[in-house]
């Protein structure tokens, strides 16, 4: 493994990616929307009394974690990979003495730094605006660091190998467009998995895609102590192998079959 | 206008082809449509599981704004989005400079922009977005008259044009300044349009009134289903979208003539 060539390609994307900067911000705003729209209804609706526990703040807060998680964990190069894969450039990173996870990493850390540039300043203003109520202890802080590391882990793995689809079907950009959908609907962004309905809240728990944005909120704020905790943290952990493992065998049965389309 | 049906129609059949060239994904969009719709109509259930009403608004009123909300974003799914990304988007024709061969072309150039590219799957999404409506009427019962349903049509019809003014003007704005996705920004506003305007707070509210008309294009026309809508109302909105329309022509047309080719 050459990590030092490694090194060096996160650090030349990251400057060429701040260059276009406005560009990013474009894409940081579009994705804080949706979280930011059932913010503004949530609270709304909790604006007299409490819904289940939930007050106008802590909708406020719960939201504004997620709009940070969501930015932190979207792994958006995997869009590209299946690009790449499909207009044949990845022939040209198959070259370089490196593995190409390295070219999607570099980009990946790129990007993170430059949407944080936009997403932390405007979570901080509407934090004044909304005054959200955040009831978190140390433990529950601590707590939220390995929680948010496996989730970004697991949600990049899992667009990965889902776009590695591309070496069998050239276009596999609709199919993320479908896990963008389910992320949506069942990693806490509707509605907190708390408030979902029975069976809708079951199919949450047992998916991987909460894992991937809720399950971190929910520890910073407060909402899973004692068992739940540690029944979340193996879920995620044992989704993420398969991730893990998912990519590793696509990877390389994958590669077999390319045969550089267009070029 | 025989001239322009026959371009539609040659566009609608080129871009079929296109879509058709990659049908697995095809059939993937079909799925991405119907779980679009399933989030819209969940996120409802999920919230009117726990209160009744909001701010007046009740389970059916809002589903009337989300079927709206469904609608018009098919109608731009179907021509107007795709259209317009390809002259503007991520290398799009004033990106790359490929609108040199477009402007030689015998034809009106916002016509060109507006109808070129058919994702024709949206029609899908068009009758899933006319099911919500048509089930929103239906909740409402008996709340609901013939007057009240002319003034939605007549609502929906300006809101559409001001929709279509809208995004003409924020993808003329490319021409200033090419690097920047205006019409990208838009959309991320846009999806505030899924629920009613008067459940956003004070500020955000005027704004999505005045500044960018997004309760005109959903929340009104739903509101004609339920009670009615007053005459100065309705004046004013077919006078803004009337308004809207000139002005963006206009500014895009303008824009047009800044366009100084781009060279790779």
């Amino acid at each position: 493994m050459n990590h030092r060539g490694g090194w060096a390609l996160v650090r030349s994307t990251w400057l060429s990616w701040m260059q276009h900067r406005s560009f990013f911000f474009v894409l940081a705003f579009g994705w804080m929307i949706p979280p930011l729209v059932y913010l503004l209804v949530w609270s709304t609706a909790a604006g007299s009394q409490a819904i289940n526990g939930f007050t106008r703040g802590e909708f406020v807060a719960y939201y504004l974690v997620l709009i940070l998680v969501n930015q932190l964990t979207y792994a958006q190069t995997n869009w590209t990979v299946g690009d790449v894969i499909r207009e044949g450039k990845i022939s040209q990173m198959l070259l370089y003495p490196m593995s190409p996870l390295y070219n999607t990493l570099s980009s990946e850390f790129a990007g993170k730094v430059v949407y944080m540039t936009f997403a932390v300043p405007v979570t901080a203003v509407l934090a004044v605006l909304l005054h959200p109520e955040l009831h978190t202890t140390p433990g529950h802080v601590l707590a939220f660091i390995p929680a948010l590391i496996f989730a970004w882990a697991l949600r990049f793995f899992w667009g990965y190998w889902l776009a590695l689809l591309a070496f069998w079907a050239t276009r596999a950009d609709a199919l993320l467009a479908v896990q963008d959908t389910l992320v949506f609907l069942l990693a806490g962004q509707v509605a907190p998995t708390l408030l979902l309905p029975g069976a809708l809240r079951g199919l949450a728990n047992v998916l991987p895609f909460r894992y991937m944005v809720g399950f971190p909120v929910e520890v910073l704020t407060g909402q899973l102590n004692g068992s739940a905790l540690w029944v979340g943290f193996a879920a995620q952990v044992g989704w993420l192998m398969i991730a893990v493992l998912l990519y590793k065998w696509m990877w390389r049965t994958g590669l077999r079959r390319y045969s550089a389309i267009g070029g | 206008m025989r001239y322009h049906l026959k371009l539609i129609g040659l566009f609608i059949r080129a871009s079929a082809q296109q879509e058709l060239a990659y049908r697995a994904n095809f059939l993937i969009s079909l799925l991405h449509s119907l779980l679009n719709f399933g989030t819209g109509l969940l996120g409802l259930l999920v919230l009117f599981e726990q209160v009744e009403a909001i701010r007046g608004w009740d389970f059916a009123s809002t589903l009337a704004v989300l079927g709206v909300y469904l609608t018009v974003g098919a109608v731009r799914d179907l021509f107007i989005g795709p259209s317009l990304d390809a002259l503007t988007g991520i290398n799009g024709d004033i990106w790359a400079g490929r609108l040199d061969f477009t402007l030689m072309r015998p034809v009106d150039i916002q016509f060109w922009s507006s109808f070129r590219q058919w994702r024709l799957l949206a029609v899908f999404d068009l009758a899933l977005g006319a099911g919500v409506l048509a089930k929103a009427i239906f909740e409402l019962g008996a709340a609901v008259t013939a007057s009240h349903l002319i003034t939605f049509l007549i609502l929906l019809g300006s809101g559409m044009i001001t929709f279509y003014a809208v995004q003409l003007a924020f993808t003329g704005l490319m021409f200033w300044n090419p690097g920047m996705l205006f019409s990208w920004v838009f959309n991320g506003i846009f999806q505030m349009a899924r629920y009613p305007v008067r459940l956003y707070p004070g500020g955000l509210r005027l704004a999505l009134t005045w500044i960018v008309p997004v309760g005109v294009i959903t929340t009104l026309p739903a509101q004609a289903l339920t009670g009615d809508v007053p005459a100065l109302t309705l004046v004013g909105s077919l006078f803004l979208a009337a308004a809207l329309f000139t002005g963006a022509s206009l500014l895009f047309r303008t824009g047009l003539r800044r366009y100084a080719s781009a060279s790779s």
